[in-house]
């Protein structure tokens, strides 16, 4: 599923994300491999699901604004998303 | 001074309801939360994500169709995208937010053409990241381009995971199951809705030609009881149901997957109706919807509903109806008159209503599959709230959904109830035969909305 758009990279975690412009932050972190988006206030591993924006099990910390759903969230350069952590939806805040 | 009609959502219900208010002078308005039209059906990708597509040709013509439909209206209306109503209040006060500013909107008329969401079963394991809604991952194939899983197990009910397995194998994904609760055959019982819709079977037809092509493994009456993994889904249990939807002892077998897409169906989205205090009616196929007349007008007046948010009827019925309610919202009060002119789209929906009842009955969910979740299961997913809690909460006396979520928050986190409400429901009429009665009570914001949005509200002057 190549074209001829621009491609680019994102950090999430730490890894360079490849992802193309158009795509969403969570289609290019599943086309990498990730599947774990955020740790929720039980521990619990948490993905995309709805793939739609309604359920909100996405939702990332991207360039330090928190609760941002990766499904809907255009993919951008350089760009840094991290993954919440429970009660900490903002661990680049906090650090 | 021509009516202004404000019409929620660019789903083919929205398009043609727009475009049938435009060609009757109305001022229209078009609100909708993606970035571009179309719809979840008619979903478009960013014009930058060209490649090749896996729905069927049927389906691309008529989205072709549609948005050409849009783009002739689009410069007659004020087109809004990646925009969300929050709210619907007496009067038609229609409340909006678009990145950080909100506004207050009154028009003559609203028309809510905002479909619906999918409706999932709880069950053990089912918050393990890669347990999809199989729309879910039918849209970050189709508008993303990217294969949501390699090794995929595609189960549920109705036509959709027949669809998203054929769409994931044309895109090169490897399907290890394909389980369907129902055996889609049961359809045939119903000739002359079949006749209605063929064009729709032959697209079915092919999509089945593709999962038989594979070789897919068919698993009829199998649903997923066990979702394996820790961090990331390595496999599914699926077992054997009997028709009142008990799980047969001993039918159990795991297949290793990185993606299960799961769909039971559908429910309305039909939160900004109620909230304008619209007469509801609850449908075990589709969900908790506004009551109408044929023009879809609801008990709220100038308050109208077309498409699959009054009830699940799928795309072609959406289309019809569409221009059938954007007809009555620009001309209220003229039913002969709308009789008259509007003779093709009433006879259209017609046609598609009687072949929906043949897919009615592919979508039936016997009511013990809600217990396939265990007390330690996560029902409300934004909470936490598991299955013991809200069964206990029942148990003790609270009677509907609406006391179990003001004592227990199951539905009260950033999905709104939208993601567990069906399944609170359920499980009340499962464990203590509540039946399940009114709506849980949707406030606002049917949307999160950021304060900033609130604070920079701007308020229409007059009309």
């Amino acid at each position: 599923m190549k074209g001829t758009t621009l491609e680019f990279q994102f950090l999430f975690e730490g890894r360079w994300i490849p992802a193309r412009e158009g795509q969403s932050v969570a289609a290019a972190l599943i086309a990498a491999g990730e599947r774990c988006l955020r740790i929720d206030e039980a521990g619990l591993p948490k993905g995309a699901v709805c793939g739609i924006g309604f359920c909100w099990e996405c939702r990332c910390s991207i360039d330090g604004i928190a609760d941002l759903r990766a499904c809907m969230t255009p993919a951008r350069p350089d760009m840094i998303v991290r993954r919440q952590r429970g009660l900490d939806p903002c661990p680049d805040r906090s650090s | 001074m021509s009516r202004s009609v404000v019409v929620v959502g660019a789903g083919p219900a929205g398009i043609e309801a727009t475009a049938e208010a435009c060609r009757r002078n109305a001022r229209v308005t078009l609100i909708d939360e993606a970035a571009r039209a179309g719809g979840q059906v008619y979903r478009q990708s960013h014009p930058a994500l060209t490649g090749p597509e896996f729905a069927d040709g049927g389906e691309l013509a008529r989205k072709s169709v549609l948005l050409r439909t849009f783009r002739d209206v689009e410069r007659n209306i004020e087109y809004r995208p990646d925009t969300v109503a929050y709210a619907l209040f007496p009067d038609r006060q229609l409340h909006v937010s678009h990145g950080s500013v909100s506004e207050v909107l009154q028009p003559d008329a609203v028309v809510l053409a905002t479909g619906v969401r999918e409706v999932a079963i709880p069950f053990p394991g089912w918050t393990t990241p890669g347990v999809m809604f199989a729309g879910g991952a039918q849209a970050i194939l189709k508008s993303q381009r990217v294969l949501p899983g390699r090794n995929a197990v595609v189960a549920g009910c109705g036509p959709l995971p027949f669809v998203v397995a054929a769409q994931l194998l044309r895109a090169g994904g490897s399907v290890k199951a394909l389980a369907n609760l129902h055996p889609l055959t049961g359809m045939l019982t119903y000739p002359a809705a079949l006749w209605h819709g063929r064009d729709i079977i032959l697209e079915g037809l092919r999509y089945a030609l593709t999962v038989r092509r594979a070789g897919t493994p068919r698993l009829s009456g199998y649903v997923p009881v066990h979702a394996l993994g820790g961090d990331r889904l390595t496999g599914v249990v699926l077992a054997r149901v009997d028709p009142e939807g008990r799980v047969v002892g001993g039918s159990e077998r795991a297949i290793a997957c990185d993606l299960l897409a799961v769909n039971y169906g559908f429910t309305a989205n039909s939160e900004l109706a109620a909230m304008a205090g619209a007469r509801m009616h609850f449908d075990a196929v589709g969900g908790w919807v506004p009551e109408c007349d044929e023009f879809g007008r609801t008990s709220v007046g100038d308050v109208f509903v077309a498409g699959d948010g009054a009830g699940l009827r799928g795309a072609l019925v959406a289309e019809a109806e569409g221009r059938i309610v954007g007809a009555a919202a620009a001309n209220p009060g003229e039913t002969d008159r709308l009789h008259r002119e509007l003779a093709e789209p009433l006879d259209r929906r017609r046609r598609y209503l009687s072949f929906q009842r043949a897919v009615r009955a592919a979508l039936h969910v016997p009511p013990a599959l809600w217990g396939l979740a265990t007390d330690e299961t996560v029902v409300c997913r934004c909470e936490n709230v598991s299955v013991r809690d809200i069964r206990t909460a029942f148990a003790s006396g609270h009677g509907t959904p609406n006391a179990v979520k003001r004592n227990i928050r199951a539905g009260m986190g950033w999905c709104g109830g939208r993601t567990c409400l069906p399944a609170i429901a359920a499980l009340g009429q499962l464990h203590a035969g509540i039946p399940p009665g009114p709506m849980m009570t949707p406030r606002p914001m049917a949307r999160p909305v950021t304060f900033a949005a609130l604070a920079a509200q701007k308020r229409a002057v007059g009309r």
